[in-house]
């Protein structure tokens, strides 16, 4: 039981990571974003490169290759997707999805298929009332929080943040005001690569590191975000908690096999029960 | 977004130039492009179904997969575990596709938004999982293996395959002229105003989703009676994927367009075989390009162009020769 309530809490967190910059970036700029994925796996990889290939510091490794990340996500917002915004807008997600396959072979050509490994930062386990549990999932769990506590605090006290929300609400009424929502596109669009590649680096030390790595996890996002509510960051915290923890519940009373459909199969449930999402808005219909 | 208009006799003629080339396959390809453009033909048959709904009506489907899994894997539990005659798979295939059309349209394309787009991707994938967890019935990561062939020559296999694909797009492309296709682009168009103008939009989504399904779990069941083999890879999203880009290289809703995306695509990945482990690379590379450039396709708006040209040359032609 015990087990089940701290494995359910450190997937919860991870997922609220991934979920959250999805659904930050749809709420705001209206894209599905296909190389969410692709983020959070080249936030795995820069911090591998940069340990082992270059000796840089662990934690001076984590930082930078948050920021690579976020720099590639404007870099690619700025120069992929923003000259076809006017377009249909599957031509947006078209472009998202051949950048998130561009990684993913760019990566398989620089690394092979074989699963990296990247040191963890706190090698001691520590005992919770009898469940073993390594220092770096906790240390997964707790930076998630951080991190989602720090996002909301920058969303509710900050005149960025504020800009952000004005135009996921309205982005014609943000422009009337002087909002440039170009630029807080590109703002949004690198938070979110940001977000995913913080989630990217704090697991890879105990996910197998492998090109295709993106996949799952955006697959999983896209669960969240629907049970949840698209658009909506307190809806996919809710998301990831109840996802995290079925998954864990059916992962151990079942099978790990099982345990991969329970998102899919949320996904199709509340598409029927509710579209909205838990937190979604009625009026998006 | 252009208009592709009606047809016209220089449609019909292109076509049947097309169809001849393809014919004279056999005769100057080897066995192994033969083969290559059975797979190839297989996928025009998914891509042109995929984009009767998707092209249409402006609903992206990323889980086409699950419709030729299906039909797939329908055809190869009555060949396999009920010995019954290959030819029975393709109808049961069509009807078992359209059921989990239904299943999945109902609920989902009343709504806006991404969620029907999203519901196909989810159903893909939980029947990619169901099919490698019971895998007692399904053969698992394996598959059903030894169908019994159809048709005893590869050759005719090819022709077959080709006389399918020639059925499917004229069927799809006549509705898609008639009245009814035009209610779909309408859709595409502007679905409020369809509504207000008494449409009943659920009904020609849902409609057009089952036919798509048809013709998808149809092609899977002919991928495998060619293959003689059904997989999990059949669910799979890259290849729901590979079949939106098809699509949107020919060109999304001329219905044709599509046959040429998957068999230029299919050709470019045959070609880019030389440069080996940067093969994917190159295409994701020239995918880049082609959303960038022309993202509005590649053969369709070609197709139009050649088509206003040979116009324009006709009737220089006529009214010289008239003078």
């Amino acid at each position: 039981m015990l087990d089940i309530l701290i494995y359910g809490a450190v997937i919860s967190a991870v997922y609220a990571l991934l979920a959250v910059g999805f659904t930050l970036i749809f709420g705001v700029a209206r894209i599905l974003n296909l190389a969410h994925g692709a983020f959070y796996a080249l936030g795995a990889y820069c911090v591998y490169t940069l340990t082992s290939n270059l000796h840089v510091p662990l934690i001076i490794a984590a930082i930078i290759a948050v920021l690579l990340v976020a720099l590639f996500g404007i870099a690619m917002e700025r120069v992929l997707v923003r000259p076809l915004r006017r377009l249909p807008p599957l031509a947006v997600l078209m472009m998202t999805l051949a950048v998130g396959l561009m990684v993913e072979q760019i990566l398989l050509l620089i690394f092979g298929s074989e699963a990296r490994n990247v040191p963890s930062l706190v090698e001691s386990s520590f005992n919770f009332g009898g469940v073993l549990l390594s220092g770096q999932r906790l240390l997964a769990f707790f930076c998630s929080v951080a991190i989602l506590g720090g996002l909301w605090l920058f969303m509710q006290h900050t005149r960025l943040g504020a800009a952000i929300l004005a135009v996921s609400q309205d982005p014609e009424g943000a422009r009337y005001m002087g909002i440039p929502s170009d630029r807080i596109f590109s703002i949004v669009m690198g938070l979110s690569a940001a977000i995913a590649a913080a989630a990217g680096v704090l697991v890879a030390p105990f996910q197998s590191v492998i090109p295709g790595m993106g996949l799952l996890p955006l697959v999983k996002a896209f669960a969240i975000v629907i049970v949840g509510g698209l658009g909506s960051i307190p809806g996919s915290i809710v998301g990831a908690l109840l996802l995290g923890y079925t998954e864990t519940i059916v992962a151990f009373k079942a099978s790990i096999e099982w345990s991969q459909i329970v998102s899919v199969a949320a996904v199709l449930i509340v598409l029927i029960i509710r579209p909205a999402g838990f937190f979604g808005k009625r009026a998006a219909f | 977004m252009l208009a592709w208009g009606s047809l016209s006799k220089t449609d019909v003629i292109g076509a049947i130039i097309v169809i001849a080339l393809l014919a004279t396959v056999p005769f100057v390809g080897s066995r192994y492009i033969v083969g290559i453009m059975t797979v190839a033909l297989c996928y025009a048959i998914w891509a042109t179904s995929w984009d009767f709904m998707s092209g249409l009506t402006g609903r992206e489907n990323f889980g086409h997969a699950l419709f030729i899994g299906t039909g797939a894997y329908t055809a190869g539990f009555l060949n396999v575990s009920f010995g019954l005659n290959p030819w029975w798979g393709f109808p049961a295939a069509a009807i078992v596709a359209v059921l989990f059309s239904l299943v999945i349209g109902i609920p989902t394309l009343r709504l806006r938004g991404p969620y029907f787009a999203l519901a196909m991707l989810s159903g893909a994938v939980v029947m990619q999982k169901l099919s490698i967890i019971f895998s007692e019935t399904t053969g698992g990561q394996d598959g059903l293996n030894g169908l019994s062939p159809m048709l005893r020559s590869q050759v005719s296999a090819y022709y077959f395959t080709l006389a399918a694909l020639v059925v499917t797009v004229v069927i799809l492309k006549l509705i898609a002229l008639s009245p009814w296709g035009t209610i779909l682009r309408a859709i595409r168009g502007d679905e409020a105003t369809c509504q207000a103008a008494g449409i009943n939009v659920n009904f020609y989504k849902i409609s057009a989703l089952m036919i798509s399904a048809a013709f998808a779990g149809f092609g899977g069941a002919l991928y495998a009676n060619y293959q003689l083999q059904v997989g999990p890879d059949l669910f799979d999203v890259a290849l729901s994927i590979n079949i939106i880009i098809m699509v949107y290289v020919g060109g999304m809703g001329s219905i044709y367009g599509p046959v040429g995306g998957a068999l230029l695509l299919i050709g470019l990945t045959e070609g880019l075989r030389s440069f080996s482990e940067y093969r994917l690379w190159v295409y994701t590379l020239v995918l880049i390009l082609i959303l960038f450039f022309i993202p509005s396709g590649v053969i369709a708006p070609v197709w139009v162009r050649v088509r206003s040209w040979i116009k324009s040359r006709s009737a220089i032609f006529s009214r010289s020769a008239g003078a």
